[in-house]
């Protein structure tokens, strides 16, 4: 199987599509009950880029996320993902949509107990074969899971318990099980909300690298400004489900972006 | 104007913020707390409940205090032990053993499968429901029920004890397995539907793994149970040590019936103490 795609084997055809965007998204509206959590909202994510979403509590950043891969029900508008629509899903397309977005969560989300290993190989589940009946994984896999593991330096780990690794390394193993479904959009939701500012970096890092050099575009929701301003190359800025600021970082600052956290009574969040 | 905590209380709080009741915050606030009238009208009512089970139950302290008498005479026919029957008591235990064993794994096995049926993070409502209806019938009928309908089906002997060890497993523990796979946490569920993975693949790595140890555990107890559940069927003839242990009772042979009763216990307390030890391992 085609481990990774490098950029210089495109034909230029190939190339022409991978600068359309990936993620496309249209007058978006997302609404449990008649209580609207977001509101045409318009978000377009290209190959190779790293878009920052901010916004307060409460102002959508999760819900939009979750309704990318069918996690949140989206009630108008258009939401193209990684080449599906993500509005008009039947089952065996949603998770074919989700097999090829890679996602990261804040609390990490890797089987406590499994291996290392065997956590980054589930990112293979969707094309394991028949032999993941009786539980198995095929070489080729299990040297492509060593691959990512490699990249994000948890190698030595890898037969260790998930649960027996630190935050920001727990965090790693998810990002190469991401990495480990080929994916060509990666969504990460407050990645770095339980870590520590360091260990944050890191992780960010590792996320614009994977953008830049692989090309594989991540949107990344924070609620720090400044690591949004130093890791992203984009920022949408949401407030009470309304997209509010869509600009490149290099020109904005805290100054500009503390629009999105003005105190206009309390939001409620919604977590449903 | 002096500051009152509450002043100093709201300023801090957005303007949004409904007011608290200052009764409330009060009553909040007091180091003792008069308890809510629906505890005080709680306890004598349980006391109540209490007192009309003892009445009803025919509970009498003094008639314990007679009976001691009887019962210490009892235990004085026990010693001393007869182990001249060893070599049975042992092959008798080794079968109860046997059956408990089976009866286990067939249990087990059975309940695990009947758990995903079960569990209402895997089960849709309409395989749910039924799958608690016949786990709440199996469990509310005694195993020994269970054990005279299969010697009437199969005929006495052990199988028909391993036949009623399974099917009450299935009641017992269904449940407990299903309830284990429901209390996983509910990330690595959400992990692994993200990856794509199929229903089949979110329970085999989402789920399992997850409650893996609390199904190893209950399975031990189960045994630990079936160990000593295994005894008792040999009253109605579903093999194992039972059968022995009713004869010698009913033959007056009190010096057997104690070394089968010392045997037991022997079985019963290793048994234990191993199963305690592996679960203290794996949790």
């Amino acid at each position: 199987m085609n481990a990774t795609i490098s950029a210089a084997a495109l034909t230029p055809e190939a190339r022409l599509l991978q600068a359309l965007p990936l993620i496309s998204v249209r007058n978006l509206t997302v609404a449990y009950g008649d209580q609207p959590v977001l509101d045409g909202v318009d978000l377009d994510v290209r190959p190779g880029e790293m878009v920052a979403l901010l916004g307060a509590s409460g102002s959508g950043k999760s819900t939009l996320m979750k309704s990318l891969t069918g996690f949140a029900p989206i009630t108008a508008g258009t939401a193209r993902v990684a080449g599906y629509d993500a509005t008009n899903l039947r089952r065996g397309d949603l998770r074919k949509l989700r097999s090829d977005v890679g996602q990261v969560f804040q609390q990490f989300n890797l089987i406590p107990r499994l291996s290392v290993l065997t956590n980054v190989l589930t990112g293979a589940l969707h094309n394991a074969g028949p032999g993941n009946l009786v539980g198995g994984f095929s070489s080729a896999h299990r040297r492509l899971a060593m691959h990512y593991l490699d990249r994000v330096g948890i190698a030595h780990k890898a037969k260790e318990p998930a649960r027996s690794l630190s935050g920001g390394q727990q965090q790693r193993v998810a990002i190469a099980r991401a990495l480990m479904q080929q994916p060509r959009v990666i969504l990460a939701d407050e990645p770095v909300a339980s870590l520590d500012p360091k260990l944050a970096g890191s992780v960010l890092g590792l996320l614009r690298e994977i953008a830049t050099e692989d090309g594989i575009p991540v949107l990344v929701s924070l609620h720090v400004l400044p690591l949004a301003l130093d890791y992203s190359d984009r920022i949408l800025g949401l407030r009470q489900g309304r997209m509010l600021i869509s600009a490149p970082t290099h020109g904005l600052d805290a100054q500009k972006l503390s629009s999105l956290y003005d105190d206009e009574g309390e939001h409620v969040d919604h977590h449903p | 104007m002096t500051t009152t905590p509450e002043t100093t209380a709201s300023r801090g709080a957005s303007s949004a913020a409904p007011p608290l009741d200052p009764a409330e915050r009060l009553r909040l606030e007091r180091a003792f707390r008069v308890p809510r009238a629906r505890f005080l009208t709680g306890i004598p009512l349980a006391l109540i409940v209490l007192a009309w089970s003892f009445w009803g139950a025919e509970f009498n302290f003094a008639k314990l205090g007679e009976g001691t008498v009887n019962m210490g005479e009892f235990l004085s026919r026990l010693f001393p032990p007869d182990f001249s029957k060893f070599g049975t008591i042992v092959a008798l235990l080794v079968e109860t053993l046997q059956m408990a064993i089976v009866g286990t794994v067939l249990g087990a096995v059975l309940s695990l499968l009947v758990a995903f049926t079960a569990a209402s993070n895997i089960a849709p409502p309409w395989l749910y429901y039924p799958a608690r209806w016949v786990m709440n019938i199996i469990r509310s009928v005694p195993d020994l029920v269970f054990a005279l309908l299969f010697v009437s089906a199969v005929g006495l002997g052990p199988f028909a004890g391993i036949l009623a060890m399974t099917l009450g497993s299935l009641g017992s523990i269904g449940k407990i397995f299903a309830e284990a796979m429901e209390s996983v946490d509910r990330g690595p569920v959400t992990a692994m539907e993200a990856v794509g993975a199929s229903k089949r693949q979110v329970i085999h790595y989402g789920i399992v793994p997850q409650a893996a140890p609390l199904l190893v555990s209950y399975t031990l107890l189960l045994f630990e149970g079936n160990v000593r559940g295994a005894t008792i069927l040999g009253l109605v003839g579903a093999g194992g040590i039972g059968l022995e242990l009713t004869t010698a009772m009913r033959m007056y042979d009190y010096g057997h019936l104690s070394a089968i009763i010392i045997c037991i216990i022997a079985l019963v307390t290793v048994i234990d103490q191993g199963s305690a030890l592996i679960r203290r391992r794996i949790t």
